[in-house]
């Protein structure tokens, strides 16, 4: 922490803290209010995820990777099979395609609502957090329905699903659809529009397009400093480039380009273009078996490969070395949040204790990504 | 000026709106509410109606349970399990799928297999088990399953299941077997020859 | 039923003017108190029924009459106050004993002072002061003393920048209280809250009731810049920064639990009584009736007081789980730029007004 001056007291904000999303311990040197160094403590969550999978075979690796990004188990889930895919070649059957795209985009809705919600909170609103939950509810009974388990899936196998959907699933969506999208012009009204919420964010921390860059941060927080960059589009995997849909950027609509205001708006434009996405693939969804494609036993061909995907929280990337036996001789996890928490040190200086939290709220970290 | 009178309209104005929304929903309350008083009204649970009909397939995940009478000790599910909370001893019986009385131990499944195995301990950490679902897959006698739901008649559903030792969370699903009995089956030990 | 009408009384039975006076301030404390405990479980009871509905929940429903039968949980807070005086009361190792353990006492005597004037109908007033609505700003800030001690008395640095928010705060947002409070005693031209609320019968127009709020245009601001600084004052969303939940932990309550906790509890909802008590009195005729000359007599004065006590009451919570949290700076920013300002035209527009029409 370096030298505290006489005025300067240091300030630990968690491991045991209402707004720290999680078990994150943050150093704090303060001068009154005013903070002036933000030292981010990691490990309280650390798992061994990376060890882990060097111990299990590929298949049992899929449970694993839930509990890392546990808010969006769907799009973890998502990454390490098309990694998986790519490393042996197996090419899914399109129905399967169709269905995971669907579940990772509601699972993004579901982890966009609980980000948006629990920054409302972490501002000091109460009721909107409650309304997100309440849709976010939905979304988790319509996995239940599917996969049998609300929170960590183990839905997406190599080469395909668990389950095919269940028979009257389009029909559920889209009637959560039609209930959903008016609700999120009542999310704003309620919460984005409201004065003291646009002055808690506005001009808060902002985190220029070329800082975000330095820092690898990705995802919402690089888009809300202005920067289209999503992997969807970019470097479409699976059936993404089927789909039209936006990338919303940041535009700094009540302050600077890249505050905090635009890392909460870009993600309520992100819940929208998902449902657009939805939209799409619940009408063209094909028929089809969704268990043709799964090997019998997962052997990958020596090699390695590198595959990025759109995690709600940004680039998440599985590097998998494989040496031929069931088991991988290294896994990687590119995590987003590690990234984007690295970044709060930068952005944080010269606000105040509030805006720190609003800061870190803002970034959307889980921490059992950023340990692992 | 101008700019700090319209300041204060925006904040009189957005705050009046969501004053609004909130006491809409306050007065909706019959409408919009949605707790659930859970010990006396539960979520109806998810039926077998998922559209992909195989008897391997478990759509709800609440508690493993081994029909142990089926289990031929094959060991398949505790190779599937990544958190090892699935642990099964064998022991070779002495006649391949003849029922043994004094252990209970019957010789064929209801899949009409005959055992070779008598299995001695078969027990699930519940406290350990990630709910994956991975081990039911690979059953060839489909015995270990997920209870409730496709499976209710097999087994009642039972998400509940708490208790004030965590050792109480370690289901035995074999046959009580006394060391003795266990002696009896191991096959004779060959003399120790030296070297 | 003032105090002074109790001690006369005690002194036709006997002479004994020590004792009487001992006895007249037990007999009219006693059920004061008790106000202010059934204030605080009623309202906390509202208050989670409230914000259960406003966001689609149904609050407790679990301890009622037949325990677990679902009767709208209405012994809940019976079941809160039984858990809270049964708590531990755990002192902190490296506290400041002395003053941790006095603080909740000096909050609470804050409290308890100020509810002694409030009129709660014709006669029903424990204390009826000439200076009624000074007194009742001025023991208002006692209660900080008690908050600063508990912050530095629990040797923890949340409760340390609790406790200084709630100083910086609550002496911030006396000034624009008071001087929206000035307005009513600039037209009625007394402080006695008696006299006050007598000038308020009648009716204007023929339809409103001639009260304060409704007289002239100034004054109807001069009420929300009241109100609102009164809603500061007694720490609640938009202005709970001392005890912010989301940064502070609990503010300068951190360190403390059960009965202590309780207090501070026990003492903010009289406060919202207090501050709502003075607003009702000031600006929305007291105990009278809103319409002029119906049911204005006796208890109903009672029941129309508490009744308009309630409904801001009601305002407040509704405030409360409706908006996000102000900054620091921005509450500075609000009082000292907003509301000062507005209030200080105000006195001025009224006195004109007051000039020309009065």
């Amino acid at each position: 922490m370096g030298i505290v001056h006489g005025d300067q007291m240091i300030l630990n904000i968690g491991p045991q803290h209402p707004s720290t999303h999680g078990v994150l311990r943050l150093e704090v040197k303060t001068d009154g209010e005013i903070v002036s160094e933000v030292k981010p403590y990691l490990g309280y969550l650390h798992r061994c995820f990376e060890k882990h999978c060097e111990n299990v075979t590929y298949e049992q690796v899929v449970p694993y990777t839930d509990r890392c990004d546990y808010l969006a188990a769907m799009n973890s889930n998502f990454g390490y099979v098309v990694a998986m895919e790519e490393l042996m070649e197996i090419k899914v059957p399109e129905r399967v395609d169709y269905i995971r795209v669907i579940m990772g985009e509601l699972n993004r809705v579901a982890s966009h609502l609980l980000a948006l919600g629990v920054y409302g909170l972490d501002v000091g609103a109460f009721t909107p957090f409650l309304y997100m939950l309440r849709d976010r509810e939905r979304i988790l009974d319509m996995f239940e329905y599917t996969c049998g388990a609300r929170l960590l899936y183990n839905y997406m196998w190599v080469g395909g699903v668990s389950h095919d959907l269940p028979k009257d699933f389009v029909q559920i969506c889209l009637d959560f659809l039609d209930y959903f999208e008016p609700q999120i012009s009542e999310y704003n009204e309620l919460l984005t529009y409201n004065k003291i919420f646009i002055e808690r964010t506005a001009d808060v921390g902002v985190l220029p397009a070329d800082v975000a860059v330095s820092f690898g941060v990705t995802g919402p927080n690089l888009r809300g400093s202005g920067v289209k960059w999503d992997v969807r589009k970019d470097e479409p995997y699976s059936i993404y480039d089927r789909f039209d849909f936006d990338v919303p950027t940041g535009t700094g609509e009540f302050g600077t380009v890249g505050d905090c205001f635009d890392r909460y708006w870009v993600r309520m434009l992100e819940v929208k273009e998902s449902v657009k996405i939805l939209r799409q693939a619940l009408k063209d969804i094909p028929d089809g078996d969704v268990h043709q494609a799964i090997p019998k036993k997962i052997r990958p061909p020596k090699g390695s490969v590198y595959r990025r995907t759109e995690s709600p929280r940004g680039d998440l990337g599985y590097y998998i070395v494989s040496d031929g036996t069931p088991v991988a001789t290294r896994l990687k996890m590119r995590s987003p949040a590690f990234t984007a928490l690295s970044v709060l040190d930068e952005i944080s200086r010269g606000w105040m204790i509030s805006d720190v939290i609003a800061i870190l709220g803002s970034l959307d970290i889980v921490l059992g990504e950023i340990d692992r | 000026m101008s700019k700090y009178f319209t300041n204060i309209y925006d904040t009189v104005s957005t705050l009046w709106t969501g004053m609004q929304i909130t006491w809409r929903h306050m007065m909706n309350i019959k409408r919009d509410n949605v707790t659930l008083q859970y010990p006396e009204e539960r979520w109806p649970r998810p039926e077998r109606n998922i559209g992909f009909e195989h008897v391997d397939y478990n759509v709800i995940r609440s508690r493993l349970h081994v029909d142990i009478d089926d289990c031929i000790g094959c060991k398949k599910c505790e190779r599937a399990c990544p958190v090892n909370c699935i642990k099964i001893d064998t022991i070779k019986a002495p006649n391949r799928g003849e029922d043994i009385p004094e252990i209970k131990h019957t010789g064929i499944t209801s899949n009409d297999t005959s055992k070779a195995m008598v299995v001695s301990r078969f027990t699930i950490d519940m406290s350990e088990c990630c709910y994956c679902n991975l081990c039911t897959y690979p059953c060839p006698e489909d015995c270990i399953f997920m209870v409730g739901g496709p499976n209710n008649e097999k087994h009642n559903i039972d998400y509940e299941f708490s208790e004030f030792d965590r050792n109480d969370l370690i289901y035995q699903f074999s046959k009580s077997i006394t060391p003795e009995q266990k002696e009896a089956l191991q096959p004779p030990k060959k003399p120790e020859v030296k070297a | 039923m003032t105090v002074d009408l109790l001690i006369d009384w005690l002194n036709t039975i006997g002479d004994f003017p020590v004792l009487a006076f001992i006895l007249a301030v037990v007999i009219s404390g006693i059920p004061l108190f008790l106000v202010m405990a059934l204030n605080a479980m009623v309202a906390v009871y509202v208050e989670r029924k409230v914000s259960a509905f406003m966001m689609d929940r149904i609050g407790p429903m679990g301890q009622g009459p037949g325990l677990h039968a679902g009767k709208w949980g209405l012994l809940q807070t019976v079941a809160d106050a039984v858990k809270l005086l049964v708590k531990e009361d755990t002192v902190p190792e490296s506290s400041d004993k002395v003053l941790f353990k006095m603080a909740p006492f000096i909050i609470f005597i804050g409290a308890f002072m100020g509810l002694a004037a409030v009129p709660f109908s014709q006669t029903l007033q424990v204390v009826d002061f000439n200076v009624g609505v000074f007194y009742i700003i001025a023991v208002g800030s006692i209660g900080v003393i008690g908050i600063v001690m508990a912050g530095w008395a629990s040797n923890n640095k949340w409760s340390l920048y609790g406790a200084m928010r709630s100083a910086a705060q609550i002496i911030s947002y006396e000034i624009p209280a008071g001087l929206s409070i000035i307005i009513p005693i600039m037209m009625a031209g007394t402080m006695n809250l008696q006299e006050l609320i007598h000038f308020q019968s009648g009716s204007v127009w023929g339809i409103l009731p001639n009260w304060i709020i409704f007289n002239n245009p100034f004054s109807f601001i001069a009420f929300f810049i009241f109100f609102i600084s009164a809603i500061a004052e007694t720490n609640r969303t938009p202005f709970d920064i001392p005890e912010a939940e989301s940064e502070l932990v609990a503010g300068w309550m951190t360190e403390y639990s059960g009965f202590r906790w309780a207090i501070f509890f026990l003492s903010e909802y009289a406060n919202m009584l207090i501050v709502s008590g003075l607003a009702v009195a000031g600006f929305l005729g007291g105990w009278q009736s809103p319409i002029p000359g119906l049911f204005d007599s006796g208890a109903w004065g009672l029941f129309w007081f508490m009744g308009k006590v309630a409904s801001l009451i009601f305002i407040m919570m509704w405030f409360r789980w409706t908006f996000p949290r102000l900054r620091v700076d921005q509450l500075m920013h609000v009082c000292w730029k907003v509301f000062i300002p507005i209030a200080m035209l105000n006195i001025f527009g009224v006195g004109i007004w007051k000039l020309i029409f009065g």
